[in-house]
């Protein structure tokens, strides 16, 4: 029973924000004249959830299911990178340019090498963890000997790995039709693309494995470890885990290099699994997608499974709605981004809804005199 | 040389308005992470009104420009209210708020885009085209060796920022609002104490800031782009903000971090030009202003003095 308190407590204002925003968005799809009701659920059938009304060739339900969960595997790494971070109380903003760094570093070590499938796609995964690590933690290290503002940092070095990857992509690795970088090999794909099993061709995504004991690994690390402890701690206050004996400029500089690691490994199953190819000059939205999922999850690494879930449900089923509904398919992030503009009240509504349970039940007793608190300290 | 002085400052003076936008909201203790979606917000709703005008007047008026950046500075202002209600009014996060702003703002547009477009032109496009603006040169001036490229060849609109920018400077520093405004963001206490609202001075730092960002919007939307989609969005709402950090939330060393950013864009892209090297080389001078950014900040983020009460939400009771 206690469990189930505390889960509903969890999720009743993710619950209540995601609802507001598919009102948000039904009013809007409404006020175009499409029916609703009508395109969310062929936002449904276009993720695989529901079935369409006709196929093609070697197409079904599983196809599509399939094609989706190859769509979400980076968008959980991408969360945990950003949940990691939060937990220490920095902003990774740059997951993006993690994962393009790492994308495109794997690429052209194994990608365009002849390697076979056993050795490159483990390959694939260790330059990733080192390539994204390296790269969050060069953002810790600015932060913790020079005090530069993790936003800040972060961004450039977004910019910086668009325009130089772009300039490397564009002098030798470009295909002259596709205008993206070459293909990488079959071999170092992440996804099994196009296999064929019975009369369907699936791609099936080996990462989402990977996500998996990714995201309980990242649970115990930071519920169950001395790390996650002190992480959180510094989260909390600095000055107050300084106080404690905590080596805070480590924990900055690990926090980040954990986050960057996990941006890395999105990076290698976006573009090395779900693409393939690399497009110059274009940062791909995961990383600040990310943010919202990590937020609407609660900053859970379990939370943020059913959170990605969504939020990709939204985007990977909005072509299907386009051409089924008629609806424009940018009304996806329209919606996404009113989801995310009600879970940032998430403090305050907690913080009436404890208000208003203190006020019933007078007097103040300690615990709601807490929660009111833990309310209004969460900035 | 003098290519590099004329684009260097078509690009800075735009970065700096938003950059003083910035200032005004983060000096008032809001941190500021959405310049980005409000100044294509602005440019959003300025380029609708352009668009939306240009019919009845003559393809080379200047009118319509300026009707859009009167938009856009209230297109600006009235979205900055979202960040406002978010971070006083339901004391969110500050830095989530920005990014949800700025998600929101590129969603919205991009959505609006499409549909006006399609709504009230009948087109299917995701952007509306606008004019490169006309460019002016100031007679006697520009005749001054090397400064005098500082006066060739200007868009109208960096003379509208200048004024601008002035009044700005002016209410920041030289009047009684700007003094309460710069107080909240040190001791907010010390405001409430002297018979001042806290949370009123904030709302109008916000809105200020996307106003301002607005028009810094409109104007590259004018000049760099010339059309509004969502192309827009290429991190110079970051940049505007790096620059002011680097400025250490002062007006007058923000220009200067300005100036900086535009010269060495404009000084890349010209060495690229004059050397011969083939196109792509662009992407690697493109790199220079953020590069240039990181290697500042590490010899200047040390002791810099951020306002005291930067991102913490005001609570009276607070001691």
């Amino acid at each position: 029973m206690k469990i189930i308190r505390k889960l509903w407590d969890a999720v009743k204002i993710p619950l209540l924000a995601i609802f507001a925003g598919l009102i948000a968005g039904g009013v809007i799809i409404a006020v175009t004249g499409s029916n609703p009701f009508r395109a969310y659920y062929s936002l449904l059938q276009g993720s695989g959830l529901a079935p369409k009304s006709s196929y093609a060739a070697y197409k079904s339900m599983l196809t599509d299911l399939c094609s989706y969960a190859n769509y979400f595997t980076p968008m959980i790494f991408a969360a945990l990178a950003v949940a990691v971070a939060l937990r220490a109380g920095l902003f990774n903003i740059g997951v993006s340019g993690q994962m393009l760094a790492a994308g495109f570093t794997a690429s052209i070590i194994v990608g365009y090498s002849g390697l076979g499938a056993v050795i490159a796609k483990p390959l694939v995964i260790i330059i990733g963890i080192i390539v994204g690590g390296i790269a969050g933690a060069v953002v810790g290290f600015l932060k913790y000997k020079f005090n530069i503002n993790e936003v800040v940092s972060t961004i450039m070095f977004n910019y910086i790995f668009q325009y130089v990857i772009s300039f490397f992509i564009n002098t030798y690795f470009v295909d002259p039709v596709s205008r993206q970088s070459k293909n990488v090999s079959a071999a170092s794909r992440l996804t099994l693309m196009d296999t064929q099993i019975g009369n369907l061709k699936i791609d099936i995504p080996l990462g989402i494995i990977l996500a998996l004991i990714t995201v309980y690994a990242v649970w115990f690390l930071l519920e169950k470890t001395k790390l996650g402890y002190e992480l959180k701690a510094v989260g909390f206050s600095k000055t107050a885990a300084k106080y404690a004996g905590i080596n805070v400029g480590k924990c900055v500089v690990l926090s980040m290099t954990i986050s960057g690691a996990l941006g890395g490994l999105a990076g290698v199953t976006y573009y090395l699994g779900y693409l393939g190819s690399i497009q110059p000059k274009v940062l791909v939205d995961t990383g600040y997608d990310a943010i919202a999922v990590s937020l609407l999850g609660n900053n859970n690494p379990f939370g943020i499974i059913f959170s990605t879930m969504l939020i990709t449900l939204i985007s990977k089923g909005s072509t299907y709605m386009k051409s089924t509904a008629g609806v424009d398919s940018e009304i996806a992030s329209v919606i996404t981004g009113v989801i995310l503009l009600f879970s940032a009240c998430n403090a305050y509504i907690k913080w009436k809804a404890a208000n208003i349970r203190a006020r019933k039940s007078l007097p103040v007793n300690s615990e709601n005199h807490e929660k009111i608190k833990a309310g209004k300290e969460e900035k | 040389m003098d290519v590099v002085i004329i684009d260097g400052l078509s690009f800075a003076l735009p970065l700096f308005i938003m950059a003083i936008g910035g200032i005004y909201c983060e000096r008032s203790g809001i941190t500021m992470l959405a310049v980005e979606g409000l100044q294509g917000f602005g440019a959003f709703t300025g380029a609708l009104c352009a668009v939306l005008v240009s019919g009845s007047f003559s393809g080379n008026s200047p009118v319509p420009f300026y009707i859009a950046m009167l938009f856009a500075f209230i297109g600006g202002g009235v979205f900055a209210l979202i960040h406002a209600l978010l971070c006083i009014k339901f004391k969110a996060n500050q830095v989530i708020s920005g990014v949800v702003v700025n998600i929101l703002a590129m969603a919205l547009t991009a959505y609006l885009t499409k549909l006006l477009n399609r709504v009230l032109f009948g087109a299917t496009s995701d952007k509306f085209v606008l004019t490169v603006s006309a460019r002016i040169t100031i007679p006697v001036l520009s005749k001054i060796p090397v400064l005098g490229a500082a006066f060739t060849n200007l868009y109208p609109f960096e003379l509208v920022i200048i004024v601008v920018a002035f009044i700005a400077w002016f209410v920041m520093y030289k009047t009684r609002f700007g003094m309460h405004l710069r107080a909240c963001g040190d001791n907010p206490h010390a405001v409430d104490a002297a018979g001042r609202e806290v949370n009123k001075i904030r709302l109008a730092a916000i809105i200020i800031c996307g106003a301002l960002s607005g028009l810094g919007g409109i104007c590259f939307a004018y000049s760099i782009s010339a059309n509004f989609s969502s192309s827009i969005y290429v991190g110079y709402g970051y940049l505007a903000i790096a620059a002011l950090i680097f400025g250490n939330w002062k007006i007058m060393p923000t220009l200067g971090a300005c100036l900086l950013f535009g010269f060495a864009r404009s000084g890349g892209y010209r060495i690229v030009q004059v050397l011969k090297l083939p196109s792509s080389y662009q992407d690697l001078v493109m790199i220079l202003p953020y590069v240039l950014t990181l290697i500042l900040l590490m010899f200047f983020s040390k002791h810099n003095g951020s306002p005291r009460a930067l991102g913490v939400v005001y609570d009276k009771g607070a001691r």
